[in-house]
C-alpha cells in the first residue's frame, strides 16, 4: 500500500485506538456518570411538569400542558416578595457575617503565642461542625425554652422579661445566623489557619527588627494572606444568595416567626412533599435556580474581568 | 521553635501586650460560648428531674441520677434507628469514596471524550433540577421508601470531585504513571496498587466529608422514607424533637415499655439531653480521637482545590 494513503488511515484508527486503551477510564466513570444521569440529569427532564399540570396517572411527560399558568399563580400570590425578601435578606446577613467570622478567629488564633492553647483551641473549635443540625435545633428549643431555659433564666436573673424567643419574629433571623456561625465559624476558619501557618517566619523576623507592632503585622503580612482566599470563598457564596439552607431552616421555623422564615426551600418543602403540589412547586424550583443561574454567571465575568480568575 | 522565640521578643512591646491582652480575653470568651452549651447538656442528662424542670442546672450537675440513661436504654425505636443510621453511614461513605476516587483517577488523565464528562460534572453543579423533580424521578425509578435510597443519594458531591482530582494531579507525578505502564500495569492495577496507598490522606478527608454529612443528614429521611423501621436516627430525633416543642407529655407518650406516665414525663425532662448526648457523642469522640489524621488532610485538600 502507498504510504501516503496508510498515514490519514493510521491517524483515523488511533482514536478508536486511544479509546480502546483507555476501556478502563470510562468503566471508572460508569458509576460517577450513571449517577449523575440518573439523580442530576433526569430532574431536569422532569423540570418540565413545570409547564403541565402533573398527575400521577399521567406521568410526566403524559400530563396536560398548561403554560405559565403556575408561574403566573406563583408570582400573583403574597408569598412571592415574602419569599424571595426573606430568603435574599437571610442569605446576605449570613454572608457577610459567615464570611467575616473565620477569618477573625483564624486571625487571633495565629497571635496566640503558646503553642499547646493553639492546638487545644484547635480541636475545641471544629466540634460544632460534628453537631447535626437536628440536635443544634434541639438544643436551641431547649435553652431558649420561655419557662426554664437557660437563657431566660439569666435573663430573669438580672431582671429582665422572660422572652418567647422561638415564637418572636424578630428573634429569628439574629437565632439562625447565630447558631449557624457557632456550628461552622470554626470549620470555615482551617482554610484561613493553614494559610496563616504557611507563611514565611522570616517576614515576621524581619518585621520585628523594623519595630513593627503586633497589629502592624497582621495588617500587613497576615491580612495579604488571608485576602485571595477571602474573594474566592465570597465568589463562591455569592452565587448561592438564593440557595439558603432549607434543612435547618424548616428546624427552626415555627408558626410564630413563618413570616420571616419562610424563604423558598421550604415552601416547596411543605406545598411540594407535604401537600403534592408537584407541579406549582417545580415551577418555584426552577425560578429560583434560574435566578442563582444567572447570579453565578455574573459573578464569574465580574471576577474575570476584575483579576482575571474565574470559577469556570 | 524560631517562630515561638521571636513571638516571645513581641511581648516587649507594650501595645502588643493590650493586644495579646484583648485576643486571649476574646478567646476566653470564644471557648466558653462554644463549650458551655454543650457542658450544660451533659450536666443535665445525669441531674435530678426536678432540678432540671426548674431549671436549677447552671454549673454543675445535682442530685446525680441516671434514670434519664435508662429510659433511653429502653427506648426500642432509638436503637433500631441508631443502627440504621450506622448502616446508612457506613455502606453509604464506602460507595461515595470508591465512586469519587474512580472518577477523579480518571478525569486526572487525558483520553477521548474528557470534556463531555467534565461538561455534565460542571454543569450538573451550577444547575439541578431541584427538589420535586429529583423527588419525582426517584420515586418512578422504585426508590421511594427503600434502605438504597439512603445509601445512593448524594453519593456523589462534583465539589469532592474536584477536589479530589486536584489532588491526584498535584501530587502523583506522571513519571510513576509511566513506569508503572512500562512494568505492564493497566489503568485498574495502577488505581489499586499505586494511587489508592499514597492517596490515603484525601480518602481520609473525603470519608470526614461524606461520613459526616451523612450521619446528620436527617431530610433524605424525612422526604424518602415513609416507613418508620427505615428511619436513620436523625429524622425520628427530629420528630421527637418536634414534640418537645409542644409539651413534655407527648414525649412520654413515644417511649415505649414506660407504663408509669406520671413519671416518665418526670424522666422526659432529662431524657431529651441523654438523647442528644447518645446520638452526638460518639460522633465528637471519633473525630477528637482521629483529628490528627484529617485536620491536615482537610488544610491540604481544601487548598489545592
Amino acid at each position: 500500500m502507498d504510504i501516503r494513503t496508510a498515514v490519514p488511515n493510521r491517524h483515523r484508527r488511533s482514536l478508536w485506538h486511544k479509546i480502546i486503551l483507555n476501556w478502563q477510564l470510562y468503566l471508572f466513570l460508569l458509576p460517577a456518570f450513571a449517577y449523575v444521569v440518573l439523580f442530576q440529569i433526569a430532574p431536569l427532564y422532569g423540570l418540565q411538569i413545570a409547564f403541565r399540570d402533573y398527575r400521577i396517572a399521567f406521568g410526566i411527560s403524559g400530563s396536560k400542558w398548561v403554560g405559565l399558568k403556575h408561574f403566573n399563580n406563583f408570582f400573583n400570590s403574597f408569598y412571592f416578595t415574602r419569599l424571595f425578601v426573606n430568603t435574599f435578606a437571610l442569605n446576605f446577613l449570613g454572608l457577610f457575617f459567615y464570611s467575616i467570622v473565620p477569618v477573625l478567629l483564624a486571625i487571633t488564633l495565629n497571635s496566640i503565642i503558646n503553642e499547646r492553647a493553639k492546638r487545644i483551641i484547635q480541636t475545641i473549635i471544629y466540634i460544632p461542625h460534628f453537631i447535626s443540625s437536628v440536635v443544634l435545633a434541639g438544643v436551641i428549643y431547649i435553652f431558649f425554652s420561655p419557662e426554664n431555659g437557660i437563657v431566660n433564666k439569666f435573663i430573669v436573673l438580672f431582671g429582665g422579661k422572660s422572652i418567647h424567643f422561638m415564637l418572636k419574629a424578630e428573634c429569628f433571623r439574629p437565632l439562625y445566623i447565630g447558631s449557624t456561625l457557632w456550628q461552622n465559624a470554626g470549620w470555615d476558619s482551617i482554610l484561613y489557619i493553614a494559610a496563616l501557618t504557611s507563611i514565611d517566619v522570616s517576614l515576621y523576623e524581619a518585621a520585628t527588627i523594623d519595630g513593627a507592632t503586633r497589629l502592624q503585622k497582621v495588617r500587613y503580612i497576615e491580612l495579604p494572606a488571608v485576602v485571595p482566599i477571602f474573594t474566592m470563598m465570597l465568589i463562591l457564596s455569592c452565587g448561592r444568595l438564593l440557595g439558603s439552607d432549607t434543612e435547618k431552616i424548616l428546624l427552626l421555623q415555627t408558626a410564630g416567626n413563618s413570616e420571616v422564615s419562610d424563604v423558598f426551600g421550604t415552601y416547596i418543602y411543605k406545598f411540594g412533599i407535604e401537600k403534592s403540589q408537584f407541579s406549582y412547586t417545580t415551577a418555584i424550583g426552577l425560578v429560583l435556580n434560574s435566578i442563582s443561574f444567572v447570579m453565578i454567571l455574573i459573578v464569574n465575568s465580574i471576577t474575570k474581568r476584575m483579576n482575571g480568575t474565574q470559577l469556570f | 521553635m524560631e517562630n515561638h522565640k521571636s513571638k516571645k521578643l513581641e511581648l516587649l512591646l507594650r501595645s502588643d501586650r493590650i493586644y495579646h491582652g484583648c485576643v486571649v480575653a476574646l478567646w476566653v470568651v470564644i471557648l466558653f460560648l462554644i463549650i458551655y452549651p454543650l457542658y450544660l447538656v451533659l450536666i443535665a442528662s445525669v441531674s435530678d428531674p426536678d432540678a432540671v424542670y426548674k431549671g436549677e442546672i447552671m454549673f454543675l450537675p445535682k442530685n446525680i441520677s441516671w434514670m434519664g440513661y435508662e429510659a433511653v436504654f429502653k427506648f426500642g425505636e432509638m436503637w433500631n434507628s441508631y443502627l440504621n443510621s450506622i448502616f446508612y453511614t457506613v455502606l453509604g461513605t464506602m460507595l461515595s469514596i470508591a465512586v469519587t476516587m474512580m472518577a477523579a483517577y480518571a478525569i486526572s488523565r487525558k483520553f477521548p471524550g474528557k470534556w463531555f464528562f467534565n461538561f455534565i460534572f460542571v454543569l450538573v453543579m451550577f444547575f439541578s433540577g431541584g427538589l420535586i423533580p429529583t423527588f419525582l424521578i426517584l420515586r418512578d425509578l422504585g426508590l421511594y421508601n427503600t434502605r438504597a435510597v439512603m445509601i445512593i443519594n448524594g453519593c456523589l458531591s462534583v465539589w469532592n470531585l474536584m477536589i479530589a482530582r486536584t489532588y491526584i494531579q498535584n501530587t502523583m507525578p506522571e513519571e510513576i504513571f509511566e513506569a508503572a505502564q512500562i512494568d505492564g500495569a493497566s489503568h485498574v492495577m495502577y488505581f489499586i496498587c499505586i494511587l489508592l496507598p499514597t492517596c490515603t490522606t484525601i480518602i481520609a478527608v473525603l470519608a470526614v466529608y461524606y461520613g459526616v454529612g451523612k450521619w446528620n443528614d436527617y431530610f433524605t429521611g424525612l422526604v424518602y422514607l415513609r416507613d418508620r423501621k427505615l428511619l436513620p436516627l436523625q429524622t425520628l430525633l427530629r420528630e421527637i424533637l418536634a414534640t418537645l416543642q409542644v409539651s413534655n407529655n407527648d414525649f412520654a407518650m413515644i417511649m415505649d415499655d414506660y407504663a408509669n406516665q406520671a413519671n416518665a414525663i418526670r424522666t422526659a425532662q432529662v431524657a431529651k439531653y441523654c438523647i442528644i448526648v447518645v446520638s452526638t457523642g460518639p460522633a465528637v469522640l471519633l473525630y477528637v480521637l482521629m483529628q490528627k489524621y484529617f485536620v491536615k488532610g482537610v488544610m491540604i485538600g481544601s487548598i489545592k482545590g
